[in-house]
């Protein structure tokens, strides 16, 4: 059985200037991603200027957050407050926008965790009222093992 | 000028060692000794110096300007190289550059650590905001990702790995210098079925932190040859690069900047691959020493695992590899650890290497690995090839 990790209490979150808008639109559960109209590139985490033209020109869209696991690892050893929770998945999921993000996969068994699977976002609470993105199973795409388990 | 007119005139090491009792001051006044002792230097002669980071003394900005103040240094040029592991490689080549540019003529490079007896190190980076909350493992984790999508783009052969790890720690048993506690025996089972850390790394993938400090007299082969070095070892060629593809949002973690880095080194140096005399790749975990056999050349990538299969890497071998037993096995001295395998790479050209002597001693190929990003392959990366002169 792989760990939602979702009883873990994550230690505050040092958010950086150009995180600002994320973290806000995340109190609604919506997913923001910085985007560079002069190229069309979605990138992600979010940095002071494009990556692909070093200028401030970036727009913030929201996204629907689907994509599927480009890698991933079992964690066996966990640090800081993850200590005791193992085994829990953290995935580099490739959004459909083109970019890349790291986070735990969540309702998924070990059998099921495999390069290629569908997943979505869904979102974590936290306690100033922003949310962690995680990710899940797509149910659209047929893929949803069991409920998350709080 | 050109690199290949400077050399490194000497080494010195201390032994590496787990939880001790020598703080990073001391490690660096012993490599410094140990540095004059073994070229003929003066002090007064050496007019730079360059360090690498340390994790003991992170958060301390005034580094290079407190390890040249503890050693008595008054120098025309003190610099620091910020490039994680790469630090102590590219050091070489930054030294010659500054000679180069007439800011100095002879520089020592320091590289200390002890972050086993104290640890200052705070990553400020985007890990405390995008990896700390997932409970990603530090860079087991990273290499987690990296060796899954390897092994789903071109299959992981774990055997081929194990046969790395069990030669370097042969090897690391023909070491004095290196950790004691890493002086024992394993077998290819005992690689297989050693504790999981992140899958699929497992503890005898990783590298053991510990102290311990190594440097080198970089100068004019001229100046050397003033004071009387007999041998020494020159720089044929070089590559770096730092953020390959940074400008892309998608890439191929699997893909390293040695590619890149390797090729520069080889163009330089006029060798390729099968000439190398010995392979002294920088070590953190046992896959990377894979991919960088791919990356320089030794084998199209994908295929490192029959490379590995068909090749003797051990030191009387096709291709010695990691000869005092690369930092898995010898422990990696914090952030000096990158000149661990740099020191190695000198005393087998200097033909000083004892009962682990490689035969082939007319070039050796180092690297540096540097730093980890976001959900890519590590950050940077160098190849320096040497050669030695009498």
């Amino acid at each position: 059985m792989i760990n939602d990790t979702l009883s873990v209490q994550r230690a505050a979150i040092h958010r950086k200037t150009s995180s600002q808008p994320y973290w806000e639109a995340t109190r609604e559960r919506k997913l923001l991603l910085q985007y560079c109209p002069a190229t069309g590139q979605y990138q992600f985490f979010p940095r002071p200027v494009s990556i692909a033209t070093g200028r401030a020109e970036l727009e913030w869209r929201e996204v629907d957050g689907k994509g599927e696991i480009y890698s991933y690892s079992v964690t066996h050893r966990g640090p800081g407050p993850f200590v005791g929770q193992p085994p829990y998945a953290v995935v580099i999921v490739r959004l459909d926008v083109g970019a890349d993000v790291i986070a735990n996969l969540v309702g998924c068994e070990m059998p099921d965790v495999r390069i290629g699977l569908r997943v979505e976002p869904c979102w974590f609470p936290l306690e100033d009222g922003t949310h962690l993105l995680q990710f899940q199973p797509d149910e659209a795409a047929g893929t949803v093992t069991r409920s998350v388990n709080p | 000028m050109t690199l290949r007119d400077h050399v490194i005139a000497g080494f010195a090491e201390t032994k590496i060692v787990r939880h001790g009792e020598q703080d990073v001051f001391s490690l660096a006044g012993e490599v410094f000794d140990g540095l004059l002792r073994s070229t003929g230097f003066e002090k007064n002669d050496v007019d730079g110096l360059i360090v690498t980071p340390s994790l003991t003394a992170a958060g301390h900005p005034f580094w290079a300007q407190t390890v040249a103040d503890y050693l008595g240094l008054q120098v025309d040029f003190c610099d620091q190289t910020q490039l994680g592991g790469c630090s102590a490689v590219a050091s070489v080549v930054r030294a010659a550059a500054a000679i180069d540019a007439g800011l100095c003529s002879t520089v020592a490079l320091i590289n200390a650590d002890a972050p086993t007896l104290e640890d200052r190190y705070r990553n400020y980076s985007w890990y405390e905001e995008w990896l700390d909350p997932y409970g990603v493992m530090g860079p087991p984790g990273l290499f987690g990702f990296l060796s899954k999508r390897y092994e789903h783009q071109y299959g992981l052969d774990f055997e081929a790995l194990g046969k790395l790890a069990v030669t370097q720690r042969d090897h690391a048993l023909l070491n004095d210098n290196a950790c004691e506690v890493l002086r024992k025996p394993i077998t290819v089972e005992d690689y297989l079925t050693s504790r999981m850390i992140s899958d699929p790394i497992r503890l005898l993938d990783c590298v053991m932190p510990a102290d311990g400090a190594n440097g080198f007299i970089v100068t004019r082969e001229s100046t050397a040859r003033q004071h009387g070095v007999a041998r020494y070892a020159v720089p044929l060629g070089y590559g770096e690069v730092t953020n390959i593809e940074a400008s892309r949002s998608l890439v191929d973690i699997t893909e390293s900047g040695h590619r890149i880095a390797g090729e520069r080194a080889f163009t330089a140096a006029g060798l390729r691959p099968k000439d190398i005399g010995s392979f002294h790749p920088y070590d953190d975990f046992i896959i990377a020493i894979m991919i960088q056999l791919e990356m320089l050349g030794f084998c199209p990538p994908g295929q490192g695992a029959s490379f590995i299969r068909e090749t003797d890497f051990r030191f009387d071998g096709d291709l010695p590899l990691n000869t005092g037993g690369g930092q898995i096995s010898a422990g990696q001295a914090g952030l000096a650890g990158g000149g661990t395998n740099l020191a190695e790479a000198v005393r087998q050209l200097l033909g000083e290497a004892g009962e682990r002597q490689v035969r082939n001693t007319s070039s050796a190929l180092v690297t540096g690995i540097g730093w980890l990003p976001y959900g890519r392959n590590w950050s940077s990366s160098v190849a320096l090839i040497l050669a030695p002169q009498s």
